[in-house]
């Protein structure tokens, strides 16, 4: 088992009781958000007043004098946009009463730039009232300027007067843009203009000073926020209450996305009206459109959602689902139609009719654990920082399982598969313990009729998947019957997980899935092949580790890792998205005690094959484990070899001990490695590896030395290879039956008799022209394949041999033991080169 | 001690109401793991459920005298009530035999069936929903006990009708009758038959596919075991990819009668590495004693396990409905097994230790080692004075090899000469036609190329 689980273990301990702590943090948290007046800070009393609302506040507070504080007034973008439209414009008329139509002509592009720049704000809001009154003055003001100057005999200066011509011109164009406003203006200057005072006046007022409100005893806190936090539009101080709720929302809804949004503002905005909201129906208006200012914060250079932003979209997403659970006659959906008379009215259910409010749950839950995921990616897992960040997952796994039941209840089942496939991919890679911990906490947190502890975990993986069976899209049933087969396979259940893989097909197509399927059906074979492992079976361990860690690019295939660009093929692009797919580190499974683990069934395998195959010259040499191989080959190159150091030393002594019959070294050398440990019962499957490399030392010696002997007694075979008789038998009588070993046993006085059959010179090289000769006439008839035309040879073969092929395919599909494994590593590894393909895309 | 390994309780499930009877009543007999009176009960159970109200009867005395009390029934009415739906659906079915039996009306039916129907209308105003009684018929009369009746509406039925889905039903209605009547030679057919439409049938969905098979695999038991025929019909449709999936997957315990059925049988060597395979697999899932014993003698080599195993089989068997008949017939081969995969391992046996091995007296042993020499083709000798069996290993001598090696080279050339012949006649043949009709030649080589 890979360290990871151990790590797990280990703090799953901790999650339980850091839980409570947290659960009371965040309680204490929801408390000042709700009242005021309280702050987190513990200075003074006085301190205190300030507002426990803006921490950016409290931090100029406490480092900056109140002149500072003056000119840091929080302005929305509009107010600075308008602001500089204003002061051009102002300048501009100015110019025109002094007759300077150069500085004018200036101020009144000025101005017409900054309307462009704030062309966003005016969209929504309508052009500033000012400028249309500059406007429509400012032509009257040239018109009249224009006919004095015809009148006047003296001549105004060559430049002022090309200056006034142009802005005759351009002000006549520009006028028509805004005709219907000059229209409305012209018809009644004076409410026009008074609008405008109106919405002048806060400005005057704006830049007071900040520090004023602790003087005065009887503000009251929102009176001290004033200053600083939300500036509506035309920067008036927005007044937040029951009746503006809904604009407010629908201002902060438009402003959204747009470039120059002040999001900061906008979640603080939001949290201001959350506190005043108080029916269900504004609540979760407001939780919606604030759950999605969470998300709109910008990502930093760190590539993830800040963690205290996290945590706020989590306690809202919370919030939401609480006020959702008690009040259920709210819906919130994903396509209802929104309809925006009804917008700025509070919503009550009538006649039992539910209330639907368009919003998606789901993909708040989806982007919740992203970005979990996200930051567990970027967070170095050696930190301390990691394991905190990972207790968060017991919150949002709570989080997941109140979602599944929330859309478990409306029955929306396309949800409902995709909250339960989260929090299968939350939970199927996890040990017994943790899962059932985690289910504890879970229910700790949430209201009893949600979720029950559950104290089966298989059971409850095995509920969650059948769910998935049932009711998913084809993509989320592959992934949670790998999931399922990854969690069997930890278990030890390996036949219930190899019968899963087969019955399931998904070999032969799993290389057209997606790359992040893939590398989880990567993981489920690894895992199959760890449990092999671990049951003795090593022929299918190494079969079902063989095609990944064969490659040798097995951390890129299980996405722990980056893989190494020897070819630097990989633009920056590809990397980026090999890097969103790296698995978070408590996810991975231990590369080295993986590797160990295929080496040393390979050895198991490959030694006594390897004495198989010296031992008869003329048999094929087939290759079961090529970097096995390799590392033999450079090991046994070297001059000197020092004692083993590392895991690899280690097997590689133990094979050559293996190959020369010297079972005890071989034994000890794999029994020093310290990596079993990591291994669930690592005592029992070290004694299984002991008896292992008996046999296979037994094996090793009789392919070896068999030219040697004309017959051994099966007594001493006992002896020497410390194994019972009856086993010794076994294992002749195999390799006689199967023809691997020539000898037979001569029951009465129980020695195995070898059989020598030691061709003499002629008779070996008459063989070796057999074979040449057939080899010709193979060749022969090979060659007038090619060249016969196609057609020619079709008809005949073709029926029967599709007919062939069609059998060998169904026998495939579950006779073959792992088997499959034999007929299907082809396939598989075809998916693999395609998981990699994929990944360059 | 067999109880565990009795796969009534596993199989019924998979068997038809009527089907079981005959399991229950094996059981009864031989008095085995049950009780008497709970199997009694077991039937009258049963019974209830169908019509056969002299059945119900009698069950219900038996079990009054076996001191069990039962609800009371009302037999009478019921009897009232069967007999008068027999005469009604006899009454209908009746107006349809007649017609059917009609010697001009034979005559006139041809194979298709969509203008038989067509005929019938035309000339007797016969209707489908006419031909729908005799299926019901078929079907109560099968209820009441009278299987050789049902077995001959519903052939009827099968001849005249297109509907699929009751043709099938039909089918399987058959199936049951004819065994129960133990018409094996018609069973016989009706097993192909219905084995056809099962794998060419599309059915919704694969699971209700797997379903068929898992029945038809159960059904066909009863047919195979007693069918002189049988047993290489077992081995060949069991060892189908389709058929093995299926018993890996719903009913491993069928691997019993399958194993079985590949030790009895002669044409056994191929076969039996396939086999191998399965039970290995299955090992996890399934395992009885004669499961076992094939691990035992071809996984693990191991003679001391499969004798035991051997001597369980032998329980085994006998308690097995479909398997006991075969009992002798098993035992037989198997030993064979054991001393043929024996002799080929060792070189010098102890005729005493070998027949041991196969639960044999030492003079029975000798005797059987005596006539396997003879029957197969083993090369051995008896050593009387030591009172072993030398076995001569037969390594294949070089020269052998090298005869076996290029046999067929000769033929092979000669195949490779004549169809190289035959391509030099073609080309001339092309040449000359290319001479003829130049354009198209060119034509064809543009295609070509």
């Amino acid at each position: 088992m890979s360290r990871f689980f151990r790590a797990g273990e280990s703090d799953s301990d901790e999650t339980e009781s850091d839980y409570s702590d947290e659960l009371t943090h965040s309680e204490s948290e929801d408390h000042s958000d709700s009242d005021s007046d309280d702050s987190s800070s513990d200075d003074d009393d006085a301190a205190k007043k300030t507002g426990g609302r803006g921490r950016l506040f409290e931090g100029s507070f406490s480092d900056s004098d109140s002149e500072d504080d003056t000119v840091r007034v929080v302005r929305s973008a509009k107010d600075k946009r308008f602001e500089e439209i204003e002061q051009a414009v102002s300048s501009m008329i100015n110019g025109q009463k002094i007759n300077d139509w150069v500085s004018a002509q200036n101020e009144f592009d000025r101005a017409n730039k900054g309307l462009q720049k704030a062309a966003g704000i005016i969209a929504q809001t309508s052009v500033p009232k000012f400028y249309i009154r500059a406007v429509a003055d400012l032509e009257k003001t040239i018109q009249a300027a224009l006919e004095k100057e015809k009148s006047s005999t003296k001549k105004m200066n060559a430049s002022n007067a090309k200056a006034l011509n142009s802005m005759k011109q351009k002000v006549k164009k520009n006028n028509r843009l805004y005709e219907k406003e000059i229209q409305e203006y012209e018809k009644d200057p004076e409410s026009y203009v008074d609008e405008e005072v109106v919405e002048e006046k806060p400005k005057v007022k704006k830049p007071k000073k900040v520090v004023v409100s602790d003087s005065e005893d009887n503000t009251d806190a929102e009176a001290a926020d004033d200053g600083f936090t939300p500036v509506g539009a035309g920067g008036k101080a927005v007044e937040l209450n029951q009746e503006n709720i809904y604009k407010k929302l629908k201002e902060i809804a438009d402003a959204r996305g747009k470039k120059n949004t002040n999001r900061e503002d906008q979640a603080r905005i939001l949290e201001r009206l959350l506190a005043v909201a108080n029916s269900p129906y504004q609540k979760i208006r407001v939780l919606l459109a604030l759950i999605s200012a969470q998300f709109d914060f910008p990502i930093g250079a760190s590539g993830y959602m800040t963690i205290p932003l996290w945590k706020n979209a989590d306690k809202y997403l919370n919030l939401l689902l609480t006020i959702l659970e008690a009040s259920p006659e709210y819906i919130v959906k994903e396509d209802v139609p929104e309809e925006d008379e009804e917008t700025d009215k509070d919503r009550v259910p009538q006649n039992g009719e539910p209330v639907y409010i368009q919003g998606s749950l789901v993909a708040f839950i989806d982007r919740l654990d992203d970005e979990f995921t996200k930051s567990l990616q970027n967070i170095d897992p050696h930190t301390t920082d990691y394991v905190d960040r990972l207790k968060d997952e017991v919150g949002l796994y709570s989080v997941i399982v109140r979602s599944q039941a929330y859309f478990t209840r409306l029955h929306l089942t396309d949800s409902i598969s995709r909250t339960t496939m989260r929090r299968l991919e939350h939970l199927y890679f996890k040990p017994d313990v943790v899962i059932v911990a985690v289910e504890n906490a879970t229910a700790a947190l949430l209201p009893a009729s949600i979720v029950r502890p559950n104290q089966d975990s298989s059971a409850l993986i095995h509920d969650l998947c059948v769910f998935l069976y049932k009711n998913a899209t084809s993509l989320l049933r592959t992934r949670a019957m790998l999931c399922h087969i990854y969690h069997h396979a930890l278990h030890n259940r390996f036949f219930v997980a190899r019968d899963m893989l087969l019955m399931s097909h998904l070999q032969e197509t799993i290389h057209q899935a997606d790359v992040t399927t893939q590398i989880l059906h990567n993981r489920a074979m690894i895992q199959l092949g760890l449990c092999a492992f671990r049951e003795g079976m090593i022929k299918e361990a190494q079969t079902c580790l063989q095609d990944i860690s064969g490659t040798g690019r097995v951390k890129e295939l299980l996405a722990q890792g980056l893989s190494l660009q020897r070819y630097g093929a990989a633009t920056p692009e590809q990397e980026k998205l090999e890097r969103q797919r790296q698995l978070p580190f408590h996810m991975h499974i231990n590369l080295e005690l993986l590797e160990c683990v295929y080496l040393t069934s390979s050895m198991l395998l490959e030694i006594p094959n390897m004495a198989q195959a010296s031992s008869n010259p003329d048999g094929r040499k087939k290759v079961i484990s090529k970097p096995f191989r390799r590392m033999l080959d450079y090991n046994s190159r070297q001059v000197f070899t020092g004692p083993p150091e590392n895991t690899r030393d280690h097997i590689m002594g133990a094979a050559k001990a293996l190959s020369n019959g010297e079972w005890q070294k071989s034994v000890e050398l794999i029994n020093a490695i310290k990596i079993w440990e990591l291994m669930p019962e690592a005592l029992k499957i070290k004694e299984m590896l002991g008896r292992k490399i008996q046999e296979e030392a037994l094996r090793t010696y009789l392919f070896a030395n068999a030219s040697h002997y004309s017959s051994v007694g099966l007594d001493q075979l006992a002896k020497m290879f410390d194994l019972p008789l009856a086993s010794v038998v076994s294992i002749v009588s195999k390799m006689v039956w199967n023809e691997e070993l020539s000898a037979s046993i001569d029951q009465v006085s129980n020695v195995v008799v070898l059989h020598h059959v030691q061709p003499s010179k002629v008779q070996s090289l008459a063989l070796a022209f057999a074979e040449k000769a057939a080899g010709f006439v193979e060749g022969n008839e090979k060659l007038l394949e090619l060249k016969t035309p196609q057609q020619a040879e079709r008809p005949k073969k073709g029926p029967n041999a599709n007919k062939e092929q069609a059998t060998g395919k169904q026998q495939q599909q579950r006779t073959m033991g792992p088997r499959g494994s034999r007929g299907g590593r082809n396939q598989f590894n075809n998916g693999l080169g395609n998981s990699v393909r994929g990944g360059r895309k | 001690m067999a109880a565990q390994y009795d796969l009534t309780s596993k199989m019924i499930p998979f068997l038809d109401l009527h089907l079981v009877f005959p399991l229950l009543e094996f059981l009864e007999i031989n008095e085995l793991f049950y009780t008497p009176t709970t199997l009694l009960e077991a039937r009258y159970e049963l019974s209830l459920k169908t019509s056969m109200i002299d059945l119900i009867d009698k069950l219900h005395g038996e079990l009054k005298d076996a001191g069990v009390t039962t609800a009371p029934i009302e037999l009478v009415e019921r009897r009232k009530e069967v007999l008068e739906k027999l005469m009604n659906s006899q009454a209908e079915a009746q107006k349809v035999m007649d017609v059917i039996e009609n010697p001009e009306v034979i005559n006139a039916l041809r194979q298709d069936k969509l203008q038989n129907l067509q005929f019938l209308k035309d000339n007797y105003g016969m209707t489908a929903e006419m031909i729908q009684t005799l299926y019901k018929f078929g079907q109560f009369q099968y209820s009441c006990g009278n299987y050789g009746g049902a077995a001959d509406m519903l052939y009827h039925y099968r001849v005249l009708s297109t509907d699929d889905t009751l043709g099938l039903s039909a089918l399987w209605g058959k199936l049951a009758s004819e065994i129960l009547v133990g018409n094996w030679e018609v069973a016989f057919e009706a097993v192909q038959e219905l084995k056809e439409i099962i794998d060419k049938t599309h059915f919704a969905s694969p699971l209700h596919q797997l379903e068929q098979r898992t029945w038809f695999l159960h059904w066909s038991l009863f047919v195979f075991f007693n069918h002189p025929k049988g047993r290489d019909a077992v081995v060949d449709l069991f060892l189908q990819p389709a058929y093995i999936n299926t018993i890996q997957t719903s009913c491993p315990w069928i691997l019993r009668y399958l194993t079985a059925a590949v030790v009895t049988n002669k044409r056994r060597k191929n076969l039996l590495k396939e086999l191998v395979k399965v039970i290995e697999h299955e090992t996890y899932q399934y395992r009885d004693p004669i499961t076992e014993f094939v691990e035992a003698l071809y996984v693990n080599f191991d003679f001391d396990l499969a004798k035991q195993k051997l001597a369980e089989c032998e329980e085994v068997l006998e308690n097995d409905f479909f398997l006991v008949a075969i009992q002798e017939d098993f035992i037989q081969n198997a030993r064979c097994f054991i001393s043929e995969t024996y002799c080929r391992i060792h070189q010098k046996i102890d005729v005493a230790e070998l027949s041991q091995t196969l639960n044999m007296t030492k003079e029975e042993g000798e005797k059987w080692i005596v006539n396997l020499i003879r029957d197969t083709k083993v090369d051995a000798k008896i050593d009387y004075k030591e009172n072993t069996v030398l076995m001569n290993n037969n390594t294949q001598s070089v020269y052998q090899q090298i005869i076996e090696r290029t046999k067929g080279l000769s033929f092979r050339s000669q195949v490779l000469a004549t169809s190289i012949e035959k391509r030099e006649a073609a080309q001339i043949k092309a040449a000359q036609h290319e001479k003829n009709h130049p354009s198209t030649a060119v034509s064809e080589a543009a295609t070509k190329a």
